[in-house]
């Protein structure tokens, strides 16, 4: 199917056929190894179609970023695209209607970003994971960008409830030119109680390849696990005594030491435990990861906001982001 | 005597030029915070550090190693996961070192092929790759190398702690035996971990590591 983003509220029943599950790429443990090695115990989700499947296909026309391809099924979709600011990069807001993410629940989104074309992309609120008795929600993601091609991805925060178990897979490509920018907050989560920590997994997984004329190599892979039945989470080591964390993952040919000794000077200002390296570099491009922890989902979403207001001036001569909710 | 008990000896020997003594890998970012500052402190640290990065990332590298998965494979894996620069760093400096030493003294076709990659920039040379290859060559069943990897790993930073904080020798020899547990659960937890779980990181651990690169006055080199 291949509408305009003029025609982005399309019924989902629309007839066309579900995009393929994203290849979620060679492992080389697959097989018997993967057998001998359960990752946590629990029931496959992926057995299941998925509840909610998006793929959005972004492509340059005539200086505007526009949505040239996009599919919806289930329990996802977009609201219509708008445009910020006059720099022609289009935002669209992902909505999950049914509001929270259940056991078994698999959400597939797919998104490309064409050579030269600009795509914003945030949640219409918080990514809730109620409890997921015997198994766990997933989201797997896809994204792949062209030369040149801009992602700023800017979900809501993370809230897993009591006995919630959730993976997040997302798998990027860039090309050395791409310009990448992911910041992510997850919050302790919220039990009946008011105890934190109490769900039982979570998993965020993002595994960031660079495409270059030589093949794809892999650029850096940002594995985060945290399992509060298996240990103390809370303290030192882990997380240092406080309750919140956020990442902010960079990827961009203009990433170097300098850019880095700046982010660092400007986490100083925040109430906030922070820290940040460059990856390595693949094909002229480098990736940057900052993590902080904080005691709240307030002052991690100014810090990480800070650091992308400072690209988005100094790389793309855009305001800082100031998302009001739709 | 097994035929490999003596090479191993001289393996895991921290008097072994690999250059451990430079390296803190994050802790000394805890001593300049004043978090770790006696023996009881840094062996919170200590067991964090054995069961989170010394189980995720090296234990489950080295098991995949003897698993048969392509050594190429995992150093890619290694210099993507290690986000902390330093620590990266610290890795292929230890590595290489390793990687020469065992040229010298343990040749094999299996080191040969890995230094070769290496030395064609197609492999960066990851400290507990480059053992887990060599162990293996010399036939060192899996339980035994990863377990004298992993207690080589934790007396040169015991050593280095001693130095820094500073510690008595008898308050290193006690660290050293009470880590003898959280070795042993960190060998038998890697047997159950799956390729998911490679390279997952504990956020306070990664933070220092980061925060190390901005430290004024430091000791060591991660």
């Amino acid at each position: 199917m291949s509408t305009t983003a003029t025609a982005a509220e399309l019924s989902p029943a629309d007839g066309s056929p579900p995009a393929a599950p994203p290849d979620l790429g060679p492992c080389p443990l697959r097989g018997a190894r993967h057998a001998a090695a359960p990752k946590s115990g629990f029931a496959a989700s992926s057995s299941n179609s998925p509840r909610g499947e998006l793929s959005l296909r972004v492509a340059l026309r005539a200086g505007r970023s526009v949505a040239v391809q996009q599919f919806h099924q289930g329990a996802l979709r977009v609201l219509r695209p708008h445009y910020l600011d006059g720099s022609g990069q289009v935002c669209y807001v992902m909505v999950n209607p049914g509001g929270a993410y259940l056991g078994a629940d698999l959400y597939v989104v797919d998104v490309e970003v064409e050579d030269g074309a600009s795509l914003l992309l945030t949640t219409q609120s918080a990514t809730k994971i109620y409890r997921t008795p015997e198994s766990f929600a997933e989201q797997r993601m896809t994204i792949r960008l062209g030369e040149g091609a801009e992602l700023e991805l800017a979900p809501d925060q993370l809230i897993a409830y009591r006995e919630a178990s959730y993976r997040q897979n997302t798998r990027i490509t860039v090309r050395p030119t791409s310009s990448l920018v992911m910041a992510e907050v997850i919050t302790p989560g919220w039990s009946p109680d008011g105890a934190s920590f109490k769900y039982r997994e979570l998993r965020l997984r993002n595994e960031i390849q660079v495409e270059g004329d030589d093949g794809a190599a892999l650029l850096a892979l940002d594995n985060l696990l945290i399992r509060p039945p298996l240990g103390d989470v809370t303290g030192l080591g882990f997380m240092e005594g406080y309750s919140h964390l956020g990442s902010l993952v960079v990827v961009d040919p203009r990433v170097d030491q300098a850019l880095a000794d700046q982010l660092h000077r400007l986490t100083a200002g925040y109430d906030a435990y922070s820290g940040l390296s460059l990856s390595r570099s693949i094909a002229g491009t480098t990736g940057l990861v900052l993590r902080s922890l904080s005691n709240s989902t307030e002052e991690l979403n100014r810090l990480l906001g800070a650091c992308t207001g400072l690209l988005r001036e100094s790389w793309y001569g855009r305001a800082p982001l100031n998302l009001r909710k739709y | 005597m097994a035929s490999y008990q003596l090479a191993l000896q001289q393996l895991t020997d921290s008097a072994l030029p690999t250059g451990a003594f430079a390296h803190s890998l994050g802790f000394e970012t805890y001593i300049d915070r004043g978090l770790v500052h006696d023996e009881a402190s840094f062996g919170t640290w200590l067991a964090a550090f054995v069961g989170q990065q010394l189980t995720y990332s090296d234990g489950l590298g080295f098991r995949f190693l003897y698993e048969g998965v392509s050594v190429g494979e995992l150093d890619a894996h290694l210099s993507a996961q290690l986000l902390p620069r330093q620590l990266r760093e610290a890795s292929t400096k230890m590595g290489g070192r390793l990687i020469e030493i065992g040229t010298e003294v343990f040749r094999s076709a299996e080191l040969e092929a890995y230094r070769t990659l290496v030395t064609t920039g197609r492999a960066a040379g990851h400290q507990p790759l480059a053992f887990a290859v060599v162990a293996r060559s010399l036939g060192v069943p899996f339980e035994e190398a990863l377990a004298g990897y992993l207690f080589a790993a934790v007396t040169s930073l015991t050593q280095n702690a001693v130095r820094a904080i500073p510690l008595g020798q008898n308050s290193g020899q006690r660290l050293l035996r009470e880590a003898h547990d959280d070795v042993a659960a960190a060998v038998e937890h890697v047997r159950h971990l799956g390729w998911d779980d490679f390279g997952a990181v504990s956020p306070g651990l990664e933070i220092s590591q980061m925060r190390h690169e901005w430290q004024r006055a430091r000791m060591f080199m991660s």
